[in-house]
């Protein structure tokens, strides 16, 4: 290579380092940080181009701290966050919150009975679960439906909604800029005191979400599939929506102690962005969410995933066209590997550039879509990078899993170019410009970093960390980590085909 | 406050009591901040193409979006899906000078994209990319738009995913429910409703793109919209030079076909072995933004169906807790009738009690005018978000050529502001009565009949949709 072309190579690396440091700069001035006593931590980002504000409000609890047996109660919580509190969404609380207790009292009755198991009287069971029903009735018909919502809605805020991963439970939405104390208002509020109204029909819905999302999806059922098996003992093994019989079975009594083990200040970070005045917001803060008192922070272990001692196969039934997941175990996100895994996973299917599309995709044609992913199903403990296909019409997932083994087995063996690499981070840099014009997105993302990596820099300063992978690096993890013996393989066949494809394992 | 009072507050917080919070119906809000919509500047190249530039400097980033006139309802009866496979090769299939799979790397190289894609009422080319190589991605987009090369191998390569997709169409059943509800509204004989099929893409023909291309694609019947860091006047500049040489010229394209279908009262059922929920869907044509009804039509079905506070989220979900996803939405279109659809799932059991929960809802809305609160709560919803109409130049970009292609007044919205604060309670009924007859509605359900509670039948005379794919006919199987 003569000295030229060195130039040529170099250059676009050494600008993309210095105006990375150039951007995280003049960024730094638009925010401040302030922490209240009791352990909130608040991030506001200044943007006044149009007036108007997004909030985030980020719980470091998922369903990675589901209790056993009451999976998909972190979700549960989630949608009892939209219920109210003693002052809103109820016509007349004192006799509200008698006739909810009274709900209670008739549940333990019907829980008592139902624990005699083969000695449990079936009649005296339908007569509790009658009176259950009436004693539901009584306690709805206090509620003022919704009200929390309307409140929100009719002020203008937008895209409210929340969301529960294995890791997270987010909040978030959007006011016109004069609306900020209505925010911080209803924000503490309903942490400070959630009332749980309506939790049996709020189970029902959140039964239909499973069934949704999960039972009348194809790739819903074998990702569900896939976690349960790769995982033992670690509680990745469980989807955040939870498994149906948990579901019906939790009770109110355990969303009330589940948030009060999990909803504490100083597990909760909040991220306010767009036309807002930090010390404005500082003063609110203050005063709302200053009435959440200190509680001490759970546990954050969970049952260590033991070393997978082979290959592991989910095979799911299913009529739709076929489906195929490998994936393997890889650290969580502190490891120090997690920036050429990063890396790794980029070079393989980013673009249209990506190995994986070049190869399945557009050359040999074999897959309709293929990719892949450097960390599933969380990151906050150790996680799975794995790859996913969904053959063209004509070719068989077998077809398609011994291509995908030799792609890695080509990057296990053979070193990524540098124009490859160079292309990666060049992209990575401009993911990152391109993030920073959009008000939810960021607040979203400042939290994100600040609860998982102490400082919501590493926002900017892991491209540092990109642009110092080599290829060298590219390839150790791969051979590290891609290893059949850790991998779980997980793929939808249909019915009447299924001996073949066992016979083919 | 009285000084007593104030005497008070100060010594409450100075003995560190904990203040005491408003309710929410206590607060007072200052007026909003004056929202600066900006003027992108508009002009017409040399060549004919219409022109509209948003200054944004807030990144260092260029983003464009081209929309020609054209659409999946020009397709021709048999080679349906042309358009979307011409714009898809548009892009892949490279240009007179470069393969796409070059294209693909010398973009990506510095983190830059330009993409083609076919709607139904508009096609598009967009770009974006980064400030300090704007002039490499203007001169791909500008050789994608004027010289693409429609290469063989990459039709090819489009053809045979879009038949795996034919193949995997039936695997989602909420996207059966919405591709039936709108082949029935439609009908299934024209291009609003029709499906693609494996013998259409046998018929379909590099000359077919060339041809499509060539009738659509030249500068009077393009406007483009260019936003992000830099100046109008060397944008401006740089357009002029960069299409210069562009200059084709071609008839006017004529309107889109006109919706000739009637309604198509009844309950079709699709079946499907391998789901716990019927994902449903009910609908009947509706209309165009320009009726003058349309404001009070988009008031009334937020009531209906919109948000969490809505009728049909309330009682279906809420009270019933019979659904996860239950909403509705008056789907009027730029130029031509759109949908009405109340959509939702439910699991198996409680299909007919859900459905027929909905459509009791609807019926409701027909027969008694709304609560005042309702009225206000949705007027409010609508007036009090407007900002965000505004929050950021892309969209005001946007939203002014939107308006300009269909040919929509610039101050639409505006209006449509004033005539959404003017709805009555007596406007809300009138227009539910005018324009949603619960005995046209056509009803979708797809979901698996052996575990329903009550038989479908309950609900009307049922039909069933035959899912089955047509395979491709063996003489039109390609000759490899």
């Amino acid at each position: 290579m003569n000295f030229r072309a060195l130039i040529f190579i170099l250059m676009p690396s050494l600008l993309a380092a210095q105006s990375v440091a150039e951007l995280q700069k003049s960024f730094e001035k638009k925010v401040t940080e302030f922490t209240l006593a009791n352990g909130l931590h608040f991030i506001v980002i200044e943007r006044h181009d149009a007036p108007v504000v997004s909030f985030h409000t980020y719980v470091n609890v998922g369903s990675v701290d589901d209790p056993g047996g009451e999976t998909g109660l972190a979700h549960m919580f989630e949608h009892m966050a939209f219920k109210g509190t003693p002052s809103i969404g109820t016509r007349n609380w004192p006799e509200e919150k008698a006739a909810m207790d009274a709900v209670e009292k008739v549940y333990d009755r019907l829980d008592a009975e139902r624990n005699k198991g083969p000695h449990a009287d079936p009649k005296k069971m339908a007569a509790i679960a009658n009176e259950l029903a009436a004693a539901m009735e009584k306690a709805d018909s206090y509620v003022e439906p919704n009200e929390y919502d309307r409140v929100v809605e009719s002020n203008g805020g937008q895209d409210m909604n929340a969301s529960t991963a294995e890791d997270s439970t987010n909040y978030f939405y959007s006011f016109p800029s004069n609306r900020i104390e209505l925010w911080f208002l209803l924000e503490s509020s309903r942490f400070l005191n959630p009332v749980f109204r309506e939790f049996y029909k709020e189970r029902d819905v959140v039964r239909e979400e499973r069934r949704m999302r999960v039972e009348s999806s194809s790739q819903g059922k074998l990702i569900e599939a896939l976690a349960a098996t790769a995982y033992a003992a670690h509680p990745y093994r469980n989807m955040p929506g939870g498994w149906a019989s948990d579901i019906d079975h939790f009770r109110r009594p355990d969303a009330e102690k589940f948030y009060r083990q999990y909803y504490v200040p100083a597990n909760i970070t909040l991220g306010i962005a767009g036309d807002v005045n930090p010390v404005e917001a500082r003063r609110l803060a203050e005063k709302y969410f200053g009435r959440l008192t200190t509680r001490p922070l759970p546990s954050q272990y969970r049952t260590v995933e033991p070393v997978q001692e082979g290959e592991k196969i989910a095979a799911v039934s299913s009529p739709a066209q076929p489906f195929v997941i490998i994936a393997y175990k890889r650290p969580d996100r502190h490891s120090p590997d997690d920036a050429a895994l990063a890396v790794l996973d980029a070079v393989l299917s980013d673009g249209r550039t990506g190995i994986i599309y070049k190869d399945m995709v557009r050359d040999k044609q074999i897959a309709l879509g293929a990719g892949s992913d450097a960390e599933f199903p969380g990151g906050k403990y150790p996680s799975l990078f794995l790859f996913y296909v969904a053959p063209s019409s004509g070719h068989t997932s077998e077809e398609n899993e011994k291509e995908l083994d030799r792609i890695i087995q080509q990057v296990k063996t053979t070193k990524v170019d540098e124009e490859t690499l160079q292309r990666v981070k060049t992209k990575l840099r401009a993911g990152l410009i391109r993030k920073l014009d959009n008000n939810a997105g960021l607040a979203s993302e400042l939290c994100s970093y600040y609860v998982n990596y102490g400082d919501w820099r590493k926002l900017f300063t892991e491209l540092d960390e990109y642009n110092k992978i080599t290829a060298d690096d590219v390839q150790r993890v791969a051979n590290t980590y891609l290893v059949k013996e850790h991998r779980t393989v997980a793929y939808t066949y249909v019915p009447d085909a299924g001996l073949d494809k066992e016979g083919a394992k | 406050m009285t000084r007593r009072a104030a005497f008070l507050a100060v010594l409450l917080a100075a003995a560190g009591l904990a203040q005491t919070v408003p309710s929410y119906t206590q607060l007072v809000y200052p007026p909003l901040k004056q929202v600066k919509i900006p003027e992108p500047a508009t002009f017409t190249l040399k060549n004919g193409m219409r022109v509209f530039l948003l200054e944004d400097h807030e990144l260092p980033v260029i983003n464009g979006l081209a929309l020609i006139r054209t659409g999946n309802l020009f397709d021709p009866p048999d080679k349906r899906g042309l358009s979307s496979v011409m714009a898809d090769v548009l892009r892949s299939g490279g240009t007179h000078a470069k393969t796409g799979d070059q294209i693909d790397e010398e973009l990506e190289n510095i983190a830059a994209s330009v993409e083609s894609s076919m709607g139904e009422t508009s096609a598009s080319i967009s770009f974006s990319g980064l400030k300090e190589s704007a002039g490499t991605v203007l001169g791909i987009f500008k050789s994608v738009m004027t010289e693409p090369e429609f290469r063989q191998e990459k039709i090819d390569l489009t053809i045979s995913q879009a038949h795996s997709g034919i193949d995997r169409r039936n695997d989602d059943p909420q996207g059966i429910a919405e591709r039936e509800i709108a082949s029935i509204l439609y009908g299934r004989d024209n291009s609003y409703g029709w499906n693609i099929e494996h013998a259409d893409l046998a018929r379909i023909h590099r000359q077919d793109l060339q041809e499509f291309y060539h009738r659509y694609y030249f500068p009077e019947n393009i406007m483009l919209a260019v936003y992000g860091d830099f100046s109008t006047s060397d944008m401006r500049e740089q357009l002029e030079k960069l299409f210069a040489d562009w200059h084709p010229q071609q008839p006017p394209v004529p309107p889109f076909p006109p919706v000739t279908a009637k309604p198509a009262p009844g309950v079709f059922l699709a079946e499907k072995s391998d789901v716990t929920q019927t994902f449903f869907s009910l609908g009947l044509l509706s209309g165009t933004l320009r009726d003058p009804d349309y404001p009070a039509l988009e008031v009334a079905v937020h009531i209906l169906g919109s948000g969490f506070t809505s009728r049909l989220m309330s009682q279906i979900r809420t009270k019933m807790g019979l659904a996860y996803s239950i909403g509705a939405g008056w789907g009027a279109a730029y130029d031509h009738p759109g949908t009405f659809r109340i959509v939702g799932s439910t699991k198996s059991p409680s299909t007919a009690d859900a459905i027929l929960a909905a459509r009791s809802e609807l019926e409701k809305m027909r027969t008694a005018e709304v609560s005042e609160q309702e009225l206000k709560t949705a007027k409010d919803a609508v007036l009090n978000g407007f900002v965000f109409y505004f929050d950021s130049p892309a969209k005001t970009l946007a939203r002014v050529l939107r308006y300009q292609y269909f040919g929509y007044p610039n101050d639409f919205l505006l209006e449509y502001q004033k005539k959404v604060a003017a709805v009555t309670r007596a406007d809300v009924l009138r227009v539910m009565q005018k324009h949603i007859d619960p005995a046209n509605l056509s009803i979708v359900a797809v979901g698996n009949p052996k575990d329903f509670g009550k038989p479908l039948s309950e609900i009307g005379k049922v039909e069933k949709i035959d899912l089955s794919i047509p395979p491709m006919p063996a003489a039109a199987m390609p000759v490899k």
